[in-house]
């Protein structure tokens, strides 16, 4: 029998016996080629793929929007101090905002390539443009969020050799939605992360 | 004619273009993968000495502005220099296993297990310079809405280290995002 990539077992033909009788044991065996288990494990990582990639979407999105709207204006007026606190007033914050666009624009433009490798799951080029481009998309997101963290955490707890104050002394609600807008780049980086890991594993070829 | 046919057959044989064997591919990529690596590892540690060697200290005494900056008076800038270690530690740790996949070629879960390692060192790495990088932007140009004050203009010198120490770790990062991707192709040929 033929020996490609499928595993077949050559059992001779026995009409008597329906089922597997004691005696002999013996039937017609599915032949299950080797080529349509890869695929099927292949598929499923490409849905589980897919998934991530809404989830890494939703959260980058987040990231942007709660960083976009985050002012805070105080009621009172003080005569050091600004009265006004927005993302504008860092580079640091700014880059976040644009850095988490890109990456939501990014995993958006990606979703129709991994669907098709849903429908075609022994396409190995589409899979390792997607993972040299989440590569790409994680070094983006992942210093975006590094940046805005040292930002947040000069925030919370200022710095007493260089003079910094603490800012979330006098603006609490825009620390806290900056906090968050940060909390939720992290898990966008988490989850690219794990889009990477998936890439991986289905690019092997046994 | 019997030169006819000799010159026919070469004639054949030369417009076939030539096929590059898969395991000579492989291995080019796996001198390469080793070759970055080395680089990485010595771009890291480049950073973390030059940034954990910063130190200055003004000659004049002032009241209130304070007169000595060392990293550790901010500690963003050391996470980067703990994070550029843990890099370059790593990196060095995986020197053998890379030189392993030069000869043996055909290897897939170590060649995963790198992947997986790279990228979550990448993230580290990329964090930690990121970080570091807009500490020293504070320090270059300040920032008036928040009354942060930029210190660059009294230390000087402390400031070139730490602007300079960051470039090391921006190209071992690069080195990294290369590195994961010809595994990634390396995995895909076979």
């Amino acid at each position: 029998m033929k020996s490609g990539d499928s595993t077949t077992i050559d059992v001779p033909h026995h009409e008597a016996s329906g089922g597997g009788g004691a005696s002999k044991g013996k039937g017609a065996i599915l032949t299950v080629p080797a080529r349509q288990e890869k695929g099927g494990m292949r598929r499923g990582m490409a849905i589980i793929d897919v998934v991530l990639r809404i989830g890494a979407i939703m959260a980058a999105l987040a990231a942007a929007a709660i960083m976009g709207t985050s002012d805070q204006n105080l009621p009172f007026f003080t005569q050091f101090f600004q009265f006004e606190a927005s993302y504008d007033d860092m580079p640091s914050f700014q880059f976040f905002l644009i850095a988490m666009s890109l990456v939501a624009g990014y995993l958006v433009l990606s979703v129709p390539f991994s669907i098709v490798s849903i429908v075609r799951p022994h396409a190995s080029g589409i899979r390792l443009l997607l993972l040299i481009l989440d590569v790409v998309a994680l070094t983006l997101a992942t210093s975006a969020a590094g940046a805005a963290t040292a930002i947040v955490y000069l925030a919370h707890n200022g710095n007493s050799s260089s003079n910094w104050l603490a800012i979330c002394n006098q603006f609490g609600d825009f620390c806290k939605t900056v906090s968050s807008a940060v909390v939720a780049s992290f898990v966008t980086v988490v989850t690219v992360m794990f889009m990477i890991l998936l890439s991986a594993l289905a690019l092997r070829k046994h | 004619m019997k030169a006819g046919g000799a010159v026919d057959a070469t004639d054949k044989e030369a417009s076939k273009p030539i096929p590059i064997p898969k395991v000579r591919v492989s291995r080019v990529l796996s001198v390469l993968d080793f070759t970055l690596r080395v680089v990485a590892a010595l771009g890291t540690l480049a950073s973390a000495i030059a940034m954990g060697a910063s130190r200055e200290t003004l000659p004049f005494v002032a009241q209130f502005v304070r007169f000595r900056a060392r990293y550790k008076d901010l500690p963003t800038l050391m996470f980067f220099v703990i994070a550029n270690s843990i890099v370059c530690v790593y990196l060095v740790l995986s020197l053998p296993l890379s030189f392993v996949h030069i000869i043996w070629t055909a290897a897939k879960t170590s060649r995963i297990v790198l992947i997986v390692s790279d990228t979550v060192m990448m993230g580290l790495l990329t964090a930690g310079a990121s970080a570091a990088t807009a500490i020293v932007y504070l320090a270059h140009y300040g920032n008036s809405s928040t009354n942060w004050f930029a210190f660059c203009q009294q230390f000087n010198s402390f400031c070139g280290r730490i602007s300079g120490s960051l470039i090391g770790s921006f190209v071992a990062i690069t080195v990294l995002v290369l590195l994961i991707i010809i595994q990634s192709v390396a995995i895909s040929r076979r």
